[in-house]
């Protein structure tokens, strides 16, 4: 059987599904008892067994099957959540994600049977009650039998048992429906497990299967003709249950039978119709065989019949397309044009007589707008949540918590802060180093944390957060901060710095060494990290992005790293100014304010100029000098100071003219020029065809 | 065929003029060759870079080849050329000269190949000969790696 064209789609929903469990048993490990979430632990075990039973990945299907049968003890109450159990868990979604990364990378499943993991886990089993075992061999028995029976009995016909029936007597004292509904697959359908696995799942998102023929088991492993019936309580109506099975593809014919009354004779209606009326009768016949019959099998009706009440609070999932990147790029490459079209007529316009075709600049003004919305709508369809590289953060940080035997947890907020998606792919790196760093070297062991008085638990905080144009992803932690004189000392005795130079540096500098290549300071190099390839390649990748990284640290109490990233890397809204003859556009992000300041207003200290401004002492960036740009001779009074901000710093920049604000496209210089010290961050092209450098405030700061 | 052989083995070179001296470039590097336009001055870049300008939405920077080569400074006259060069797997860099004459096609014979010897010596791969007048025929290679 061929499947490789649902390849793609398996190596998705296996993600989903291992993330979905990873993230469940952390829960599990916190409240033992949950059962929504052992429930649904259950769920993604169990789908994930089927996935992978029907991709043919023997070995995957034997561990996830082993999983899945741990979790149904643990539903049945027979076996209790253990901080081991916890254990061996992460190791089997780690070994069920080893074979998907080997399916990704060959298609094959690799040779690891995992044969420790599956002994745990059958350890537990019978550990915890010994007849387990055994029942699961007997349990596949009289399903053999069941199957052979429900082969000869009537078509369409669907035997109940008494737990079936209550469920069943429950719904229409609800007031819901309930349908018997018969499926007959396309007999040219190459899977048609997979095709009855989508007709269960869009049954699942209306209401419950509490009763299917042949059962579940036997139909995921495809031990069925062409049709197969359940019985289904939904508040929907017949006409939506069809559709909702019809739209699966590759089906072939949909036959609903509404059951209005208890096939017992407690119920309560009067029969509606004489066939009814017949169907009810056979139902009371085959209960009583069913009663005697389906005792063994139990444990796995009962599965079937998991709570629907779970099913209701689901989200409503968005509809989605999966789109090529590059085709996005292409988009938006045709808007940037489109903008700097649009500036090139607001500048015609600007030259030309004014107010004459006042009609001309209103048809602007329209364009304007919609080349801003346009613009904005793709730039949000390259928007993901952080989320994506955040999930699996929580598992990591329990795994360094358990390699370096101290406690930690994760605290993690705004990670459904949006980024641009190129930005979100680079920035999983970053962060992982970053909190291993913070688990690793921020955190005591907790002897020294209960001498400091503090928590035995160390905490390790992510917040993100968007902040104007920018977003502000925090690392931190309770720990132990940076030691600025280990820092110091460690420079000198590597050579980084003299002594002398290490006497006269500051704190802040100090602590920016350790951006530097290969500069650790771990005593000891640990697994984790501390091998000095650290801290500059986060700073390298940061930049490359746009962004920008600092350290706040308190020596004792923890250090926070805050990384920047600009929300959208290509077009920005930005202030033109002018110096001497030259244009310069300055991101309106970084600016806090535009001042007149009088010439006599310049104060110096430490013989740099500084002007007071409502309190705050800014200091004043003569851009002429900086720039190497010659001075106009007039002498004003006043001078234009654009006061620009990074983090809580500021600096006054000294401009001749403001031009005004504008959207600008951001353009790259290029490999070959080498401004030296990063002045300058990009070109962009303005409405006249000329180029205009964009300065960057953070490096002028 | 034996036509043939002699076109393959003549190059199209399309001659400048910088000083007092002509220059040959392979046509197969340039891609464009445009007017004298405004230049934006990248301040704190390399010395023999002009800037930056907009070619047709793009930012291609510029360098001034007698800047490169110790001459006198451009002057801008009518006749000045900037020539887009963008061999494969580079990104595209412009270089002004005073002057774009024609395009001649040298036949290996009338093409000198020179010792790589100093420095200044290697922006030129070799010389060629074209009626009675001499060309210095550009290493446009080296020119792309001398900028790094």
């Amino acid at each position: 059987m061929d499947v490789s064209q649902y390849l793609e789609i398996f190596i998705d929903e296996t993600r989903e599904h291992i993330q979905n469990l990873s993230d469940n048993i952390m829960v599990l490990e916190q409240e033992p008892e949950n059962a929504d979430t052992i429930n649904e632990i259950f769920r993604a075990a169990h789908s994930l067994k089927g996935m992978a039973g029907t991709m043919g990945y023997k070995r995957m299907q034997h561990l996830t099957h082993m999983m899945e049968n741990v979790f149904s003890e643990v539903r049945n109450g027979t076996v209790k959540v253990t901080s081991s159990m916890v254990d061996v868990l992460f190791q089997c979604l780690d070994a069920v994600e080893a074979y998907l990364d080997e399916i990704v990378n060959t298609t094959e499943e690799g040779e690891n049977d995992n044969e420790p993991i599956i002994k745990l886990l059958n350890g537990f089993l019978e550990g915890a009650n010994g007849e387990t075992a055994k029942e699961e061999k007997k349990e596949a028995a009289p399903k053999e039998e069941q199957k052979t029976s429900s082969d000869t009995a009537v078509k369409g016909d669907i035997k109940l048992d008494e737990f079936e029936i209550n469920a069943i007597s429950e719904a229409l004292t609800k007031k819901m429906n309930v349908f018997k509904i018969s499926v007959h697959v396309d007999e040219n359908c190459i899977l048609k497990a997979a095709r009855a696995f989508l007709v269960f799942k869009a049954l699942e998102e209306l209401g419950e299967v509490i009763k299917s023929d042949p059962s579940v088991q036997d139909i995921e492993d495809e031990k069925f003709d062409f049709d197969f019936t359940v019985v289904f309580v939904t508040e929907s109506d017949k006409d939506t249950v069809t559709k909702a099975v019809e739209n699966v593809s590759e089906i072939k014919g949909v036959d609903t039978v509404a059951i209005t009354e208890v096939p017992k004779p407690v119920a309560t209606e009067e029969p509606k119709s004489a066939e009814h009326e017949e169907k009810k009768e056979e139902k009371a016949e085959t209960v009583e065989v069913a009663k005697v019959e389906n005792t063994p099998v139990k444990a796995q009706e009962k599965k079937a019949s998991t709570p629907a009440k779970s099913n209701s609070g689901k989200p409503v999932v968005n509809r989605t397309i999966r789109v090529d990147i590059e085709k996005l790029d292409v988009l938006m490459n045709l808007v940037s044009e489109l903008i700097i079209a649009k500036n090139g007529l607001v500048s015609a316009s600007n030259t030309d007589a004014q107010e004459k075709n006042s009609g001309f600049n209103e048809q602007i003004e329209y364009l304007e707008r919609v080349t801003t919305n346009l613009h904005e709508s793709v730039m949000k369809v390259r928007m993901m949540p952080i989320e994506t590289v955040t999930q699996k953060f929580p598992k990591m940080v329990r795994d360094l918590s358990k390699k370096l035997n101290k406690q930690m947890k994760l605290t993690m907020t705004g990670e459904d802060t949006e980024l641009d998606r190129t930005v979100i792919d680079e920035l999983g790196d970053p962060l992982m180093h970053l909190l291993r760093n913070s688990a690793d070297h921020g955190l005591e062991s907790e002897e020294v944390r209960k001498e400091r008085g503090k928590d035995p638990v160390g905490s390790i905080i992510l917040n993100a957060f968007q902040d104007g144009n920018n977003v502000v992803i925090e690392v931190g932690d309770d720990g132990n901060g940076i030691d600025v004189e280990s820092v110091r000392n460690k420079a000198v005795e590597k050579g980084t710095i003299t002594q002398e130079q290490a006497d006269t540096m500051t704190e802040k500098e100090i602590i920016d060494l350790l951006f530097r290549p290969s500069f650790s300071t771990a005593k000891v190099v640990s697994d984790v990290s501390g091998r000095g390839v650290g801290l500059d390649v986060v700073k390298t990748k940061i930049e490359s992005l746009g962004g920008a990284i600092e350290v706040k640290t308190t020596l004792g109490e923890g250090s926070i790293f805050s990384i920047r990233l600009p929300l959208t890397l290509a077009i920005i809204q930005a202030l033109m100014v002018e110096i001497g003859d030259e244009k310069y556009a300055i991101s309106l992000d970084s600016i806090q304010a535009i001042e007149d300041v009088l010439k006599t207003d310049i104060k110096y200290v430490q013989s740099k100029e500084v002007i007071n401004l409502r309190g705050n002492v800014i200091p004043i960036i003569r851009l002429h000098e900086i720039l190497d740009i010659e001075k106009n001779e007039e002498d004003d009074d006043n001078l234009i100071v654009v006061i620009i901000k990074k983090g809580d710093k500021q600096a006054g920049l000294v401009v001749d003219r403001l031009i005004g604000q504008q959207e600008i496209v951001i353009k790259s210089l290029g490999s070959y020029i080498d401004s030296g010290n990063k002045l300058i961050s990009g070109a962009t092209i303005l409405g006249n065809g000329d180029v205009a450098l964009i300065l960057d405030a953070n490096t002028l700061i | 065929m034996e036509e043939n052989l002699i076109d393959n083995q003549s190059t199209q070179y399309i001659v400048v003029d910088l000083g007092i001296e002509q220059y040959g470039i392979d046509i197969k590097y340039v891609d464009n060759i445009i007017r004298m336009q405004n230049i934006t001055r990248v301040p704190n870049a390399q010395p023999f870079f002009r800037g930056v300008i907009n070619l047709r939405g793009e930012v291609v920077p510029v360098m001034s080849l007698r800047r490169k080569f110790g001459l006198e400074d451009d002057e801008f006259t009518d006749k000045t050329r900037i020539i887009i060069l963008k061999p494969a797997q580079h990104e595209a860099l412009g270089i002004v000269v005073d002057n774009v004459k024609e395009v001649v096609s040298l036949e290996s014979d009338n093409i000198e190949k020179i010792q790589n010897g100093k420095y200044e010596k290697r922006h030129i791969s070799a010389v060629g000969k074209n009626q009675g007048s001499l060309i210095s025929l550009l290493n446009v290679n080296f020119i792309f790696e001398d900028i790094n």
